[in-house]
């Protein structure tokens, strides 16, 4: 019923303003002509009459409040909020550029955060899922022993379903030219674990783990379409895997996720392309090698913890049950959120607190703004309040005004996001975890408008209740004349600067110190000589490449082929390359005539195998005694280079070279022994390692110990002339072989320092972004302050103050505020700093030179924004200023 | 001295029973209240006109435009059927609370 009568109301709108204001009169000259019959003369009459009715305006406002909907005053604020915008565009343009580039970028930071961190990993309860691991004293977090898996799932009781996995990449051919795949060999059950299922056929079943019963593969969707035209009779089907049949059971669905690997590591998300079973050979009591990882699913009602230490007496009783193997581990149970995303929550924290602080000093900003305007508003607000408008209503119009500047804002943030966010994807290392799982979605939607009407009521509040709290007689009486502000409105507005420019001011100790990480990372000597050289791998399979010694035949021969090509300086083949996910491989020996070192720990290094020249093809300096010759060879006696640190720690004080070392437990005669010939500079196994380790190299005529091998050309101008040259060389010698990771080993140490650099890039954008706001703001702080004294300054000039008198009066007010907003910013920067420590490398988070330079900076800027005013105010002419007064 | 306020919530109530006798436009209804109320009561216009204007959106008076005795144009307020039965209501409430109040001012005298 009400509600029909507004509705019916709200198209006779003019009617029932007329009626009303007919009725108004009327009372009015009823009560007129009872003070006359009372005696009184008609002037008389018709004022005490008006008083008596009181203020007309406000009787109509209320009694139209009373017919109207509520939306309706909304809209009409609306409507008056948007001539107010139009009517002052320079306001209007910075206001909504400050609000939109902090919006946009919140809303950017906060895309990778939903991505990265908050979206649910693609796999069945991801919660659930545990990455299983060893560690020791010397060894943090190590892969597993195959029989050791099999007795942890066999006598475990906390986890519902336990896998084991490796990296395994074979290489297919037949139709076409050969490729190599990535691929994981897997226990039966891996994907139960994961909890996803073939979209044909099935996985892997027990059998399929005994050794003679490996011949069967699973394959992912994007290789069914590509390689074999999504056959629909794939399942059966025969495929030719490091040139042997095998058979394909399943066909995994398209965002079939990998869940990131440790051992030769595939980062997250990595298309593996091809599944095999993996089998469990060999002698089930020897259980020194590690090279398989576990993933497992916890029960429901297991904590954590509680799979921890039942994982740990198993360990206990196997160590029993295998003392020279077993001993000395724990088991590490780590939930595979935090193994993806672990290492990247530090970084996006940071960068979310540094769009934070940007908002809040685009705010402080738009607050400032806004309180400038208020109080050249203030007569138009006096005028209100005494015409009647209750403080509610003119309170709920700035606060509308505010609010529809933020969403302006928040919708051109959003537009600047959603370009923003492909650049930010762009510009993301290339390990970074689930970067394609970045995108502006509806969470971030929300998170936006939640932002976005936040940001309006923050920075609307304090003008809007600043300027309701006025007095309007105030207002009125000081007549069409500005007001200079009063004393807490002064303050207020300062306080905003000073809180802009000491926010500014810790978002560039940020940046600073992330620069300076980032340089010390550039300018590290990598052990190696990046330039004109050429990488590429190769894996050699088993079938073809039976032992050592036809791998080795093959790599001496290839590197002596790329060595006659004309354009090499010199070519090489190892085992690895410096900084390529290198896992943690470490040899243990035995070195003649000494005692392993106390503590259990034994002698132990990185090992590697090369052809004579992979050193010099990659640059390695030789620091004493030789590289490998061609004389190194099978039945010549046994020789290894070894690093420096290796040197300086095992035979300190002493000549290494010519000293001998040997793997067998119980050497029997001097062929058992292998001499040191040469000692080679230090290479680290990523560039921010805090120290190289133990390393050796064994020349691949004598061992290999791998099927996968790395190609290095040093070449005399642009190394990629030879990639062609490189391809027909493998292919002379093997047609069937592909040619994988073909790099320059500029890419390799520019992608090692991608992470430094991308948060650089990013906390210096927001810095730089931070600055300028913070230089805005004191600008407009200090030219507000200096257009309301044109007065009091002409006056002192007229007095006979200098100009330059004038200039350091404006100047110290630009330099009290920065001083103090740097003060604070250090302070501040002081206490967050050590939240950054994991963040940066090889520089103190109390870096006094970055402290020292980003506060002399953010004073200078300060002081020039204040500049321009203060030449402004010493232009005053004194006459003119009077004048206007 | 000071005049008593109107107690809040029986403005209504005080329009709707002056209707009862006759449409009245509102300076009339002020004054009804005025006079019945010997002068203790006055309806400040800043609250009658809007509660007329909530009385006529809840149907519970009509109004209509009506020349006045000396010939002018007045609006004149009429009870509504719905407007009698929401008078009883608010009468009864209202006669409810008074007798409530009461005893509670007697018992307070009385120890």
């Amino acid at each position: 019923m009400t509600f029909l009568n507004k509705l019916l109301l709200m198209f006779r709108r003019n009617r029932f303003d007329s009626e009303l204001e007919e009725e108004m009169t009327f009372h009015r000259v009823q009560a007129e002509k009872e003070f006359v019959s009372a005696g009184m003369d008609c002037e008389e009459a018709r004022y005490a009459a008006m008083r008596q009715f009181g203020n007309g305006v406000r009787v109509k406002e209320q009694s139209r409040e009373v017919i109207g909907f509520r939306a309706e005053t909304v809209l009409h604020d609306l409507r008056y909020a948007i001539r107010q915008l139009l009517a002052s565009p320079g306001f209007t343009v910075v206001i909504l550029l400050t609000l939109a580039l902090a919006i946009g970028a919140n809303t950017a930071i906060f895309s990778v955060i939903n991505g990265v961190l908050l979206k649910r990993l693609p796999y069945e309860q991801p919660d659930r899922l545990m990455r299983i691991f060893l560690s020791s004293a010397d060894y943090p977090k190590f892969e597993l022993n195959p029989f050791d898996f099999l007795d942890f799932r066999a006598r475990n009781h906390s986890f519902e379903s336990m896998a084991a996995f490796t990296r395994g990449d074979v290489q297919l051919s037949g139709d076409g030219e050969p490729e190599r795949l990535y691929g994981l060999g897997i226990t039966s059950g891996y994907f139960r674990v994961l909890g996803l299922h073939p979209q044909q056929g099935r996985e892997f079943d027990f059998a399929a783990e005994i050794p003679g019963n490996g011949l069967q593969a699973i394959i992912s969707d994007r290789l069914w379409r590509t390689r074999f035209g999504a056959d629909p009779g794939i399942i059966g089907r025969k495929i030719t895997l490091n040139t042997q049949p095998f058979t394909v059971i399943g066909v995994m669905p398209a965002g079939t996720v990998h869940p990131g690997n440790v051992y030769h590591s595939l980062p997250y998300g990595e298309d593996v392309d091809i599944w095999w079973p993996f089998s469990f050979a060999g002698d089930p009591n020897r259980r020194g090698s590690h090279f398989i990882e576990g993933i497992a699913r916890l029960k429901n009602n297991v904590t954590e913890a509680q799979a921890q230490g039942e994982m740990n007496a198993i360990m206990t009783q196997l160590g029993r049950e295998h003392p020279n193997n077993d001993t000395g581990w724990n088991v590490l149970v780590i939930p595979l959120y935090s193994e993806v995303v672990g290492p990247t929550r530090p970084l996006l924290l940071m960068l979310l607190g540094a769009v934070i602080i940007v908002l809040l000093i685009a705010c402080a900003n738009a607050a400032n703004l806004l309180l400038a305007r208020a109080s050249s508003r203030q007569r138009e607000i006096a005028v209100r309040l005494a015409m009647g408008a209750p403080r509610s209503r003119v309170i709920r119009q700035l606060l509308t005004e505010s609010l529809l500047i933020s969403f302006l804002g928040g919708a051109l943030g959003l537009a600047t996001a959603f370009s923003g966010v492909k650049a930010l994807v762009a510009l993301l290392p290339s390990d970074f975890p689930r970067a394609q799982d970045i995108h502006v979605s509806a969470p971030v939607l929300a998170f936006t408008i939640l932002v976005t009407l936040a940001t309006g009521i923050l920075f609307g509040l304090a003008p809007a209740f600043q300027a309701a709290g006025a007095d309007p007689k105030d207002g009125l009486q000081k007549g069409g004349r500005t007001t200079t502000g009063t004393g807490r409105q002064r303050r207020l507005r300062d306080a905003l600067v000073v809180a802009e420019v000491g926010l500014a001011c810790v978002l560039l100790i940020g940046a600073g110190l992330m620069l300076r990480s980032l340089l010390n990372q550039l300018r590290l000597d990598p052990g190696f000589q990046r330039v004109h050289v050429l990488t590429a791998n190769l894996s050699l399979p088993h079938a073809v490449y039976k032992g050592d010694e036809q791998v080795g035949r093959f790599a001496d021969q290839l590197a002596a082929n790329l060595n006659m090509l004309p354009g090499v300086v010199s070519a090489g083949v190892g085992t690895d390359l410096p900084w390529t996910g290198y896992d943690e491989n470490a040899g243990g020996f035995t070195i003649e005539g000494k005692k392993p070192p106390a503590g259990g720990e034994d002698f132990h290094a990185r090992y590697h195998m090369a052809t004579p020249d992979y050193f010099t093809a990659l640059g390695i300096p030789l620091i004493a005694g030789r590289f490998f010759t061609e004389a190194d060879k099978r039945d010549a006696p046994q020789t290894v280079i070894i690093n420096r640190t290796m040197a300086a720690k095992y035979w300190p004080g002493e000549d290494a070279l010519g000293k001998r070392m040997t793997f067998e437990d119980h050497p029997k005669s001097d062929k058992d022994w292998i001499t040191i010939v040469g000692v080679v500079g230090d290479v680290k196994d990523q560039p921010n390692s805090p120290a190289a380790k133990t390393a050796f190299w064994l020349p691949m005529l004598q061992t290999v110990w791998s099927s996968d091998v790395s190609v290095v050309i040093r070449a005399q101008s642009d190394p990629r002339l030879l990639i062609d040259a490189l391809r027909n060389q493998v292919h002379r010698l093997d047609p069937t072989l592909a040619v994988a990771d073909v790099q320059l080993m500029d890419q390799i140490v520019d992608s090692s320092v991608s992470t430094p650099r991308f948060a650089f890039a990013l906390v210096g954008l927001f810095a730089g972004l931070a600055i300028v706001l913070a230089g805005v703001g004191t600008y407009g702080v200090i030219s507000y302050s200096v257009s309301q004294r044109t007065p009091e300054l002409g006056i002192r000039m007229a007095l006979g103050a200098l100009r330059s008198d004038v200039m350091r009066l404006v100047l110290s007010h630009a330099a009290k505020l920065a001083g103090l907003g740097t003060a604070l910013g250090v302070i501040a920067a002081f206490f967050l700093a050590r939240l950054l420590k994991s963040l940066v490398f090889e520089v103190s988070t109390y870096d006094p030179a970055t402290f020292a330079s980003v506060a002399g900076m953010v004073v200078l800027v300060a002081l020039l924004a204040g500049y321009i005013p203060a030449l402004r105010a010493t232009a005053t002419d004194p006459v003119n200023a009077l004048r206007s007064e | 001295m000071k005049k008593p306020e109107l107690l809040p919530g029986t403005l209504d109530m005080l329009i709707l029973k002056t209707l009862t006798r006759a449409p009245l436009h509102g300076y009339g209804i002020a004054q009804s209240i005025k006079r019945l109320s010997d002068d203790v009561l006055t309806v400040e216009e800043g609250s009658l006109y809007p509660a007329l204007q909530r009385l006529l959106l809840q149907g519970w008076v009509k109004a209509e435009w009506k020349m006045t005795d000396t010939n002018r144009r007045a609006r004149f307020y009429t009870l509504t059927a719905a407007g009698r039965k929401q008078l009883g209501l608010e009468v009864s409430q209202f006669e409810e609370m008074i007798t409530a109040i009461g005893r509670v001012l007697s018992d307070a005298q009385e120890a």
